[in-house]
């Protein structure tokens, strides 16, 4: 996974957080280690926990949470955002064999006949 | 000129390893494949294959190679045969109709998941139309192989309707050229000689719930018209008496019984185990209470934490294997299924352990009123109060457009472990499932998160705990006896 900037993934998380107030937090992450679908994907999950704003910004995207824990939903945040971005990547490799079990176990509960 | 000593055969080329699943365990390394083969190595061997330093003219090279872990030896067609085994479920439909004859219930079982009603809610009990409607929906199924499970609340509550949809399903099945099987689920409360007679000459599997020692039975499973452990004695008793006599004119099963492992349960693994031994009843399937459904709002008081009972199952198995050592005849299910993948490279159709998992593709829960959910655990979701897991009505909804919506393709993809990323690398992957109405109920997403998931943490020292039982011959010899049966 490629960065622009060094250090472990929470060092640079932590390097990155931007602002800090009661009940808002942003966050700024490098596209180089989470690909914008990822961050729109995890503020997707989050659209029910928290107010949430999501914008590309050069090589970063931001994040700002609005909530009664910010704090803590920043960390969670972040944490989806891992997650998708790891089933992103799982995904541009193992794309094909889940696609195919996924068709045949469908187009047979269905009684439709899948090709090969 | 004289010859150079010939050097020492290596496999530089087909000793880096194919797609393989590998775990560490204490010094050794576990290696899978998506065939389900499975081997283990020493640490040195394990450095060697990877770094292609294997000699090829060793038993370790021959046995991998045989098993599709050397990259440049893959026998394809026996590869894919294992695969295709292995995974031949995902060419049928679902098999399992799980149909809810009423909510109504006579017990009170502190962990009633399924919520059951009071005996008064009559309007919980499932109308023989609607039970009818429910066969015909069930025998749409393109799989050859039909099972309906009548459950309830307690089934027997509603007798007329079980009795009229026994003769309808035996009918309509025969038309359709499907074979059916039949199920009971039941507290044995109700039963009576005319039941049971019918039962039987229907051939119906039986099977009930039995909870341990009297006292712990009783304790789980409340029940005020009477003793619910003996009753469930007597009808064991009486339905093994039946099997064991067997009847000209009809196929008679041996009854079974599940068992609920209640917080009251934990410190008594022997006691249970004993009394599934005395009631001579040859499988005990240990399950773990599931926070799903209205036992979720119930947690505090009656759930306990996965690791105790992981402690437990790993306990209970140990006694198991101990009572066979003795020549008891008695194997754990749970156990006994994943040996069958692991051994025997075939799908013992545990819905719950599969990829994808069994919910809609492979089962489908038809509640009293016809509402169609993915699963029971899914139903059990929905009595609490949230439908995400309906997939239909038998009245309203045809079989294809049930398999097609959205609910059963997003449980489809959300359980297929090539999209986990945890799972995905998991040396376990081959003969594990994950379940999304567990990963729902407990974290939010159908997804789940198997870093923190309890089923999969069980699941892991599950296979953690027969994976080293394997290496040991004389446990590997019973093991291969219980996935043989």
């Amino acid at each position: 996974m490629k960065g622009r900037t060094k250090g472990t993934k929470a060092q640079r998380h932590r390097g990155t957080e931007a602002q800090r107030h009661k009940g808002t937090k942003e966050m700024v992450l490098d596209s180089g280690v989470y690909c914008a679908e990822a961050v729109r994907l995890a503020a997707f999950v989050f659209s029910d926990k928290a107010g949430i704003k999501v914008a590309p910004r050069g090589g970063t995207s931001t994040a700002v949470i609005n909530g009664p824990d910010a704090e803590r939903l920043a960390g969670e945040f972040m944490n989806e955002v891992l997650n998708q971005q790891c089933r992103l990547d799982l995904a541009k490799k193992n794309s094909k064999i889940a696609g195919i079990i996924v068709t045949r176990a469908l187009l047979s509960a269905a009684g439709e006949k899948a090709k090969g | 000129m004289a010859q150079k000593p010939a050097a020492r055969k290596t496999n530089p080329s087909g000793g880096v390893l194919p797609q393989v699943l590998w775990k560490k365990t204490g010094g050794s390394y576990l290696l899978t494949n998506d065939a389900g083969h499975y081997a283990w190595l020493k640490e040195k061997d394990f450095a060697a294959i990877t770094a292609g330093r294997l000699a090829e003219t060793g038993p370790l090279f021959a046995e991998l190679a045989s098993k599709g872990f050397i990259r440049d030896r893959l026998d394809f067609n026996d590869l894919a045969a294992k695969w295709k085994k292995k995974n031949a479920y995902l060419n049928y439909g679902p098999g399992l109709h799980i149909l809810v004859l009423t909510l109504r219930c006579n017990h009170k079982c502190l962990y009633c998941q399924s919520a059951a009603a009071g005996l008064g809610a009559a309007y919980t009990d499932m109308s023989l139309a609607t039970a009818r409607k429910s066969v015909d929906f069930a025998l749409n199924s393109p799989a050859m192989g039909i099972t309906l499970e009548f459950q309830g609340g307690e089934p027997l509550l509603n007798w007329k309707a079980l009795k009229g949809t026994v003769e309808y399903a035996r009918k309509k099945a025969k038309t359709r050229g499907k074979d059916l099987k039949l199920a009971l689920v039941s507290n044995f409360s109700l039963m009576d000689a005319e039941k049971a007679g019918f039962l039987l000459a229907n051939e119906i599997s039986i099977c009930t719930s039995l909870d341990g020692p009297k006292d712990l039975h009783n304790k789980n499973r409340i029940f005020t018209g009477g003793n619910s452990h003996g009753e469930t004695l007597k009808w064991l008793k009486y339905f093994q008496k039946k099997h064991a006599a067997q009847s000209p004119d009809y196929r008679v099963f041996k009854p079974g019984a599940l068992l609920t492992v209640s917080k009251y349960s934990l410190s008594r693994h022997r006691e249970i185990i004993d009394e599934y031994a005395r009631a001579g009843l040859e499988d005990i399937f240990i399950r773990p209470l599931a926070p799903i459904g209205y036992a979720r709002n119930l947690w505090d008081t009656i759930g306990y934490e996965a690791k105790d009972f992981a402690v437990f199952y790993l306990k209970s198995l140990d006694y198991i294997l101990k009572l066979n050592r003795q020549g008891v005849v008695i194997r754990e299910k749970t156990a006994a299924m994943m040996l069958d993948k692991i051994i025997n490279f075939q799908d013992p159709g545990y819905l719950d352990a599969r990829c994808p998992c069994g919910a809609a593709i492979g089962q489908i829960a038809y509640n009293y009123n016809g509402d169609l959910y993915t699963c029971d655990e899914g139903r059990m979701v929905g009595w609490a109060g949230d439908d995400l897991f309906k997939i239909g009505n038998v009245f309203r909804d045809a079989y294809k457009k049930v398999m097609s919506n959205g609910v059963t393709r997003v449980c489809v993809v959300s359980s297929n472990l090539e999209a986990q990323p945890a799972c995905a690398r998991c040396a376990y992957k081959p003969y594990c499932g994950v379940c999304p109405v567990y990963n729902y109920a407990t974290q939010g997403s159908l997804w789940g998160n198997m870093p923190s998931n309890d089923r999969c943490g069980l699941f892991k020292g599950i296979f953690e705990t027969l994976f080293a039982l394997l290496k040991k011959p004389g446990n590997a010899a019973i093991l291969k006896r219980w996935a043989g049966k």
